[in-house]
């Protein structure tokens, strides 16, 4: 997982002219661009580096671009998709932009336009990829408590008192105050306020 | 002394001879009677002035004998007049004849001449010579000319009226009264043909009225019986029709008419005929039966006959249906003229009064359709014709008027059906239009779209500092490319259903499509005097083909040939034949305006139209379709009129499908 990959643009348009142009254009600002004429063949590619985006055409070959769009969610492959069209109607803009699409532009588009939303579209990708990153720690760290502590953990995030908790879990309070104090230092969190935070980020439900 | 006595008697007695004679010879002028004395040994004959007269001469003119009197009479009778006249002699008997004479001046009379019997009695009177014939004859002579002609006349007249009985089955009675008494002689004169009318014989004389009424029909007779009844008491007329039955047991029909004849005021007798009105009787039934079902057939038709005179505003005649057509109760008697024409809606009636007004003037008949409000306020729609028969007064209609509302309603219906079928025929080409104005968009917004992508990058590598030139070039190369791509694109817009959604072939009978695109258009072609005519090859094979699309191709060349024969009518043929090569040729052909003198291939083009409202599609796509399907289409211009558009399809062979 090299983070300091540079930013890559992805193509899939089944129109040859259309794809070298482009894929000229985005290198022509100085981004990396890999094209491709069908969905089958991105899919096919093993690594697919970050930050990146995918400019789509939405009428493809074998599947649609919005089909390939749902493929892509279903796979867990979350990239920030531009679509481009020649004959895109609003209905279809709507659905394409309330799956997630970062923008939905029509054939022939200003290039400032496509590069402005692969500009928001790789910022996007790189956010979500620094979310990511930041949930994994968290995971891992969540994962070197010992079960009383995520126990303890759960319970004090849902704003119960030592006192509770000890008689929730049938242990002293001074125990509780034990296995609390663990928690913050494993968890690196400064404040409850901070232990709040993660336990919403690693969607934590106050369980019974 | 004595012999003046005697000179005086004589005298007197001369002159009373002489007046005696005047006298005879006055009455004898007033009587047309002259007589006659024939010496039969000299045959000199005298005559009275009178007879002079009859035989057309002045009196006594010049002497007479036999010779002089044979030559005065009708050549046809002289000779029967001689021989009868010697016969009568010879037999001793009084010669008495009848006979034509000529006149002088060329007139024939008829002549009876007699020998008086108180003459022939007398000793003396007719001069008998020594055998003991006479010697002398005397008899009077009359002109019986206009007696003649009278009785001829009468005779004439008995024949007549015999002969027009017997022939109109119809006989003459009169009666001094009708007894009432069942026994009584009725005291009547039957003619002979009132017997024949009965089947009696005349021979047993005229039935008492008890046999008169026992030849009534059993269902007549007590109301005949009744009509007689009524006469005798009130001395009234009759006019009875009545069955009787004849000894044979035929029944006839006998109309009986009766009179009282009255003079002074006394009655005197009844006068009447009796007829035989079968034949009549049952031709009045049966029209009668045949009127029941006219009128029958008038109501269920909704048709109503008339006879009018459309001048006078008379009416002749108006049968009960034609009264209901317009709402009228055909019981509560005549209608008059104006009641069913002021019933004519106001916008109808000024085109009717124009078309009946020119009908009148020319005598012509005429076929009219007009909206009437009837009396229960509904408008019904109503057609009259009427026919003017050359022979009848100026004016003069005999008709019918029929009520067409409901077939006016079904062809407004089948209008309205038409014009659907004309505007699903606009909208398929429509359609037809958007869908390739939008395959078109997208074959052509692609090259565009990416070569202004290239431009956009080409831009930004010549703004880099150093300008990348290399992938400048590249892109700029790329331009060049996609701007071709465009323009291919345009040049070969006919090629677009090889390039479009692949079409769904399948095994096509031709003769399918051709009868569905005529039952479409046939109205249409109907409306602007078009026939569509189908020459088709027998075996006409099956193609395989994209339905929908020869659909298209044939609707547009058959709307093609519509709209070139629009405004002349004309014939649309469609016809097929296969070449030696086994391919399918169809020929549309019309009779209307042709094709363009020069560049007839211009007309494939694309955007190239004649029509203010063509889009000039439709040649472009139909030759499209053509192609897609491996075939040629081509226009030939006709030898007489108007032009065929010809098209090659590959037959499908039994081995392929």
């Amino acid at each position: 997982m090299k983070s300091a990959a540079a930013p890559t643009v992805f193509i899939i348009d089944d129109d040859r002219g259309m794809r070298q142009a482009i894929h000229d254009l985005v290198e022509s600002v100085g981004l990396r661009a890999e094209s491709f004429a069908t969905g089958e063949e991105f899919l096919g590619r093993k690594q697919i580096g970050r930050p990146s985006c995918l400019v789509l055409d939405v009428r493809l070959p074998q599947m649609s671009g919005l089909d390939f769009q749902r493929r892509l969610t279903e796979t867990g492959m979350q990239i920030p998709i531009i679509f481009v069209t020649a004959h895109g109607d609003i209905p279809m803009s709507v659905r394409a932009l309330k799956s997630g699409a970062v923008e939905f532009l029509t054939k022939p588009f200003r290039d400032q336009d496509l590069l402005d939303a692969i500009q928001h579209a790789l910022e996007r990708d790189q956010a979500a990829q620094k979310q990511e990153a930041e949930i994994r720690d968290l995971q891992e760290r969540y994962r070197g408590l010992t079960t009383r502590e995520q126990e303890v953990m759960t319970l004090v995030v849902s704003g119960m008192l030592n006192k509770q908790i000890a008689s929730e879990i049938g242990a002293s309070e001074a125990t509780v105050k034990v296995h609390r104090g663990h928690v913050m230092q494993k968890m690196h969190a400064g404040s409850v306020v901070d232990l709040v935070r993660m336990a919403d980020k690693l969607k934590l439900s106050p369980c019974k | 002394m004595a012999n003046e006595d005697v000179q005086k008697t004589l005298a007197e007695l001369s002159r009373d001879l002489e007046e005696s004679k005047a006298r005879l010879e006055e009455a004898q002028r007033v009587a047309h009677v002259g007589h006659w004395e024939w010496d039969l040994e000299t045959d000199v004959v005298v005559w009275s002035d009178e007879t002079y007269r009859i035989f057309g001469l002045s009196p006594q003119e010049r002497p007479m004998d036999l010779a002089a009197v044979r030559a005065m009479v009708h050549p046809e009778d002289r000779e029967s007049l001689y021989r009868g006249v010697d016969e009568d002699l010879g037999a001793g008997v009084r010669p008495d004849a009848e006979f034509r004479i000529v006149r002088p001046n060329g007139e024939v009379r008829t002549v009876h001449s007699v020998t008086p019997k108180r003459w022939s009695s007398m000793p003396g009177d007719a001069k008998r010579d020594s055998s003991g014939r006479p010697c002398k004859l005397f008899g009077t002579v009359q002109d019986i000319t206009d007696r003649k002609r009278a009785e001829d006349a009468l005779q004439r007249t008995q024949f007549y009226l015999s002969e027009g009985q017997r022939l109109a089955h119809m006989g003459s009675w009169a009666s001094n009264d009708l007894g009432i008494r069942w026994s009584d002689d009725l005291g009547i004169y039957w003619s002979d043909e009132v017997y024949k009318i009965h089947g009696l014989d005349p021979q047993n004389g005229v039935p008492n009225l008890k046999q008169y009424l026992a030849t009534i029909h059993p269902d007549d007779r007590a109301s005949m019986a009744e009509t007689i009844r009524v006469m005798h008491e009130q001395r009234c007329g009759c006019d009875v029709t009545k069955r009787i039955v004849r000894p044979d047991g035929e029944v006839r029909y006998v109309r009986c008419v009766g009179v009282p004849v009255f003079e002074g005021g006394i009655f005197k007798a009844f006068h009447g005929t009796t007829m035989d009105v079968t034949e009549h009787e049952l031709l009045t039934q049966e029209l009668r039966q045949e009127r029941a079902y006219l009128t029958e057939a008038q109501s269920l038709t909704h048709t109503g006959s008339w006879a009018c005179n459309l001048l006078t505003r008379e009416i002749f005649h108006s049968s009960d249906e034609n009264a209901r057509l317009y709402g009228f109760d055909p019981s509560q008697g005549e209608i008059p003229f104006d009641r069913f024409y002021n019933a004519i809606l106001a916008e109808d009636e000024v085109a009717l009064r124009v078309k009946l007004e020119n009908a009148i003037r020319e005598g012509a008949d005429y076929d009219a359709e007009f909206r009437i409000r009837r009396t229960d306020g509904a408008i019904r729609f109503l057609r009259g014709i009427g026919h003017h028969n050359p022979s009848q007064e100026i004016g003069e209609y005999v008709g019918i008027t029929m009520d067409i509302t409901e077939r006016k309603r079904a062809e407004e219906e089948r209008e309205k059906l038409r014009q659907l079928e004309a505007d699903l025929a606009h909208i398929n080409r429509v359609n037809m239009m958007g869908e390739l104005a939008a395959a078109l968009a997208h074959e052509i917004r692609q090259p565009i779209a990416a070569s202004i992508t290239s431009a956009n990058a080409c831009l930004r590598w010549l703004a880099r500092d150093p300008p990348d030139l290399e992938r400048a070039r590249a892109a700029a190369a790329r331009i060049e490319q996609d701007g071709n791509r465009a323009a291919d694109v345009i040049n070969h817009l006919r090629s677009f259903y090889k390039k479009g959604t692949p079409p769904e072939r399948g095994i096509v009978d031709l003769k399918d499509i051709i009868r569905e695109m005529t039952a479409l258009l046939r109205k249409e072609a109907v409306r602007h005097s078009i026939r569509i005519h189908s020459e088709l090859h027998e075996d006409l094979p099956n193609v395989l083909a994209d339905r929908v699309q020869l659909q298209q191709v044939f609707m547009n060349l058959m709307l093609n040939a519509i709209d070139a024969m629009k405004d002349t009518g004309g014939k649309l043929t469609i016809s097929s034949r296969l070449t030696p090569e086994g391919q399918l040729v169809v020929s549309i052909s019309d009779t209307g305006v042709g094709l363009p003198a020069e560049n007839t291939e211009r007309i494939f083009d694309a955007f190239h139209t004649t029509k203010p409202q063509g889009t000039g599609m439709g040649l472009a796509i139909t030759r499209s379709i053509v192609e897609a399907h491996g075939g040629r289409l081509w226009a030939t211009a006709n030898q007489e009129a108007g032009a065929t558009f010809h098209f090659t399809l590959a037959a499908k062979s039994e081995a392929d499908a």
